[in-house]
C-alpha cells in the first residue's frame, strides 16, 4: 500500500492515482512528480491521504507532463476521434509548452476558481428579461450610427460605384483609418502602401470594403463598454482573433468553395460574439455570473450562458442584427456558429465554429480559462481541407495577430 | 515559426461509446434518477465515466450499464455516476445576493409569523444539499439572527441529497480551504473549528440545527414523505431534469410547503414556464416564490 498521510507529503514524491476535482475535472494525473504548489493543492481540498511513492522508489513510473493533462481538460467536450480536433489539441499542447519554456506560469487552481463579488445591478430580475427585451432595450436607447446605415446602403444597391464608398466611409476619419490600417497590414499582403479608401477599394473590392467598413462601425458602437464591467481588451482580442482565423480559413477553402468571401468570414468572425456585448451591457451580474460559472465548472461558456440567462448570445444576436438590417448571409454565419447545419450557407457558419475553437485553443497558453465548445460533425471534412494545412493557419495567425490589434484597438 | 506537433499525441483517453450505448444510458439514467443528459454532453460523458470502466475492469460502455442494472455494487456506482454526471461546485454563502432575500426578507418574516401564531418552529427543506454547505450556511443565518434566543426555538434544516457518499460528508462536517472561498472571514472564526490537519469542522451548535437524509427527487412518494416546510431551498439542482420532470419536482415542493411558504430557486432557475402555482416574489437581490396563504 502506497497510502500516504498529506502531511507527510514531501516535493519530489510521485503521485500513484488521478487526483480530480468534484465535477471530475482531472487537477492532478497520476504519475504527476509532486511540486510544493501541488501539495498546498490537496491540503486545500481538504484530502487526508493519497496515493504516492518517494522519489527514490519511482524508477519505473512515467512522469506525467503536466502541460498535456492541463490542455486536455479543455478538450473535454470535443469528439477525440475527430482529426481536426485531434491536430488542434497537439497544436495547443506544443503552444503551451513552448509558453512554459518561455517562462509562463500555467494557472493555479485558485485562480481558475476566482470569484469576483462586485454587486453589479442587472436591468431585469432573474429569468424575468427575455432575449428579446434586452435587445428592444437596446434599440430603444441608441441609434446605431447613421454611417453604418449609408455603408449597407452602398452594399445592398448594385449599381454603387467605388466612388460611392470611398465617400461615405471618408467622413468617418476613425472608421477610415482602421480601414487603411487594416489593409495596410501584411495580412492583406499588398506590395504598395494603400493611401485611399478609394484605392483600397480599387485594390480589395467594393463589396468587401464595404463589408468591412460595416464590421468596424459595428464594433465602434460598443467601444463604451466601462472596463469594470467587463475586460474588454480579451474580448476584442477573442473577437479579433476569430475574424483572422476565419479568414485564413475561408481563403484555403475558397479554393474548393467558390462562394466563400474570406471578408464576409473576417467581419462575421469579428462580430461572432457581438451578442455577447448586449449581455454585458443589460445584464452585467448575471454575465459575469456566467463566466464564473463557466469556468467554475468547465463547461463550454455558451452552455453556461442558456443555464444561468435562460438563453444565449446567438439568440440575442439574431434578434439584434435583424433589427438592424445586416446582411443576412453574415448574420447566418453569426447566428449559427455553434450550430453550423441550421445555417443558409452551413460552410460559413461552420468557418466561424472552427475559427472560434481554435482561437480558444490558442488563447489557453495566454491565460484563457473557457473549455473548446467543439465542432460539429462534418464541420470540418464539408471544407475540403487537410488537417495539416491548421498548423500553417496558426502560424500565419501569430504573425498578424499583434498588428491587425493595434490596427483596432 | 513552425510549430512541430507531437504525433503520437491522443485526444481519446477512453473507451468509445456508441450511439447506441449512449441512448441506453441516457434513458437508463433518467428512468433512475429524472438527469436528462443532453446530447451535446456525449463526450463528457465517455470522458467521465472512461475513468469508472478502468476502475472495474469493464471494455465496453454497454458492460458498464450491465454493471449498473445487476452487479451487486450498483447502487453506489450509480452514486458516483451521478456526482461525475453533475456539476457540483458549491461552497458557503454561495450565491450571496440570493442569500441575503433570505437572510434580510424571508427569514424575518417567518420567524414573525410563526411567533405571533403562537408557533415558535421554523421547518427548512434543503432539496439537493450535496455535501452540506448550503443547509449549514442556513443555520449559521439562522443563529446569526437569533443568537441566544434560538434556544427557545424549534429549528430544522432537513438535508436531503441523492447521494449517501455525500450525505456522509455532510454529517462529518469537515471542509477545505476552497469551501471558504465566499464566506466573510469573521464567520469562520465563529461557526468553525481549525483542525490540525488544516481544514475546518463545523461547530456543534450548527450542526445540531440540521439533519440529512438520502432522497431521489424523481420519487415522486419520497417528495411526499418530507415534512411540511416553511421554505424549500433547491438550487441548481433541477436544471439537470427535462421539462416534464422539473414540473413534477415543482408541484412536489408546492404540496410540501406550508399556506405562506416560499420557494427559493437558483439565482438563474425561472419558473415561469414551468409552474403558474407560485407567486413571484421580487427582491433586490432575487427572486423567490410563494405559496399563497
Amino acid at each position: 500500500m502506497s497510502e500516504i498521510q498529506i502531511n507527510t507529503l514531501t516535493p519530489g514524491m510521485v503521485l500513484l492515482s488521478n487526483i480530480e476535482d468534484r465535477n471530475g475535472y482531472l487537477l492532478l494525473p497520476s504519475g504527476t512528480k509532486l511540486q510544493d504548489g501541488h501539495i498546498q493543492l490537496m491540503k486545500k481540498l481538504g484530502l487526508k491521504s493519497v496515493e504516492a511513492v518517494p522519489e527514490s522508489e519511482a524508477k519505473g513510473i512515467t512522469l506525467a507532463d503536466p502541460c498535456e493533462q492541463y490542455i486536455r481538460n479543455f478538450f473535454v467536450y470535443c469528439d477525440p476521434d475527430n482529426e481536426a480536433m485531434l491536430e488542434i489539441f497537439r497544436i495547443a499542447v506544443a503552444r503551451t509548452q513552448l509558453a512554459v519554456e518561455r517562462g509562463w506560469i500555467m494557472p493555479t487552481e485558485d485562480q481558475r476558481l476566482a470569484t469576483n463579488l462586485e454587486f453589479m445591478k442587472d436591468l431585469y430580475p432573474p429569468g424575468l428579461g427575455s432575449a428579446k427585451d434586452l435587445v428592444d432595450h437596446e434599440t430603444e436607447l441608441a441609434t446605431f450610427p447613421g454611417i453604418y446605415f449609408r455603408i449597407k446602403e452602398i452594399l445592398d444597391s448594385p449599381s454603387s460605384s467605388a466612388a460611392d464608398i470611398a465617400r461615405v466611409v471618408s467622413t468617418d476619419v476613425g472608421l477610415s483609418a482602421k480601414l487603411l490600417k487594416l489593409v495596410n497590414s501584411p495580412f492583406y499582403g499588398f506590395a504598395d502602401t494603400i493611401d485611399s479608401i478609394a484605392h483600397a477599394v480599387s485594390l480589395v473590392g467594393i463589396k468587401e470594403i464595404s463589408t468591412l467598413a460595416l464590421g468596424i462601425s459595428t464594433i465602434n458602437f460598443f467601444k463604451d463598454i466601462p472596463p469594470e464591467l467587463m475586460d474588454m481588451k480579451t474580448f476584442w482580442r477573442h473577437s479579433l482573433s476569430c475574424g483572422i482565423l476565419s479568414r485564413l480559413i475561408s481563403m484555403r477553402a475558397k479554393k474548393t468553395h467558390r462562394d466563400i468571401e474570406p471578408d464576409r468570414l473576417f467581419t462575421a468572425g469579428l462580430l461572432h460574439d457581438v451578442g455577447r456585448l448586449i449581455i454585458f451591457k443589460k445584464q452585467p451580474y448575471a454575465s459575469v455570473q456566467a463566466l464564473l460559472y463557466a469556468r467554475e465548472n468547465m463547461i463550454p461558456l455558451v452552455d453556461a450562458e442558456s443555464e444561468v440567462l435562460g438563453f444565449d448570445h446567438t439568440e440575442i444576436a439574431d434578434l439584434l442584427l435583424s433589427e438592424w438590417n445586416f446582411p443576412v448571409a453574415i448574420t447566418t454565419a453569426i447566428v449559427n456558429h455553434h450550430d453550423p447545419k441550421s445555417a443558409s450557407n452551413p460552410k460559413e457558419a461552420a468557418i466561424i465554429q472552427i475559427a472560434d475553437n481554435l482561437t480558444n485553443a490558442v488563447e489557453i497558453s495566454r491565460g484563457g480559462m473557457y473549455v473548446l465548445p467543439g465542432i460539429q460533425a462534418d464541420a470540418w471534412e464539408g471544407l475540403g481541407l487537410k488537417t495539416s494545412e491548421l498548423v500553417g493557419i496558426v502560424d500565419q495567425f501569430d504573425e498578424h495577430i499583434e498588428e491587425v490589434l493595434g490596427a483596432f484597438m | 515559426m513552425g510549430l512541430l506537433t507531437s504525433s503520437s499525441l491522443t485526444l481519446r483517453k477512453t473507451v468509445k461509446i456508441t450511439d447506441k450505448e449512449f441512448d441506453d444510458l441516457r434513458k437508463f439514467i433518467y428512468d433512475k434518477t429524472g438527469i436528462d443528459i443532453p446530447i451535446r454532453r456525449r463526450y463528457l460523458l465517455e470522458n467521465r465515466l472512461g475513468t469508472r470502466l478502468t476502475e472495474l475492469n469493464l471494455s465496453s460502455f454497454a458492460e458498464y450499464h450491465n454493471f449498473l442494472m445487476r452487479d451487486p455494487g450498483r447502487t453506489s456506482e450509480m452514486e458516483k455516476l451521478c456526482e461525475k454526471i453533475t456539476t457540483n461546485e458549491t461552497s458557503f454563502f454561495r450565491d450571496i445576493k440570493q442569500l441575503n432575500v433570505f437572510r434580510s426578507d424571508i427569514l424575518p418574516e417567518m420567524l414573525k409569523v410563526q411567533e405571533e401564531a403562537g408557533k415558535k418552529e421554523l421547518n427548512i427543506w434543503c432539496a439537493g444539499c450535496s455535501s452540506g454547505e448550503e443547509p449549514y450556511t442556513l443555520a449559521i443565518m439562522i443563529l446569526e439572527q437569533l443568537g441566544m434566543k434560538v434556544i427557545s426555538w424549534r429549528i430544522k434544516i432537513s438535508a436531503y441529497d441523492l447521494s449517501p457518499a455525500m450525505l456522509a460528508k455532510c454529517r462529518k462536517g469537515v471542509y477545505g480551504e476552497y469551501a471558504f472561498k465566499t464566506t466573510p472571514k469573521g464567520m469562520i472564526l465563529k461557526y468553525f473549528e481549525k483542525q490540525p490537519d488544516g481544514t475546518y469542522k463545523v461547530r456543534p451548535k450548527v450542526q445540531k440545527l440540521v439533519s440529512f437524509a438520502p432522497i431521489n427527487l424523481s420519487d415522486r412518494m419520497a417528495l411526499k414523505r418530507v415534512p411540511k416546510s416553511q421554505i424549500v431551498f433547491c438550487r441548481n439542482v433541477i436544471i439537470y431534469f427535462d421539462e416534464a420532470m422539473k414540473k413534477q419536482v415543482l408541484e412536489g415542493f408546492y404540496d410540501n410547503l406550508l399556506p405562506g411558504g416560499y420557494l427559493f430557486l437558483g439565482h438563474s432557475e425561472s419558473i415561469h414556464k414551468l409552474s403558474t402555482a407560485y407567486k413571484p416574489i421580487l427582491k433586490p437581490g432575487g427572486i423567490c416564490y410563494r405559496k399563497d396563504a
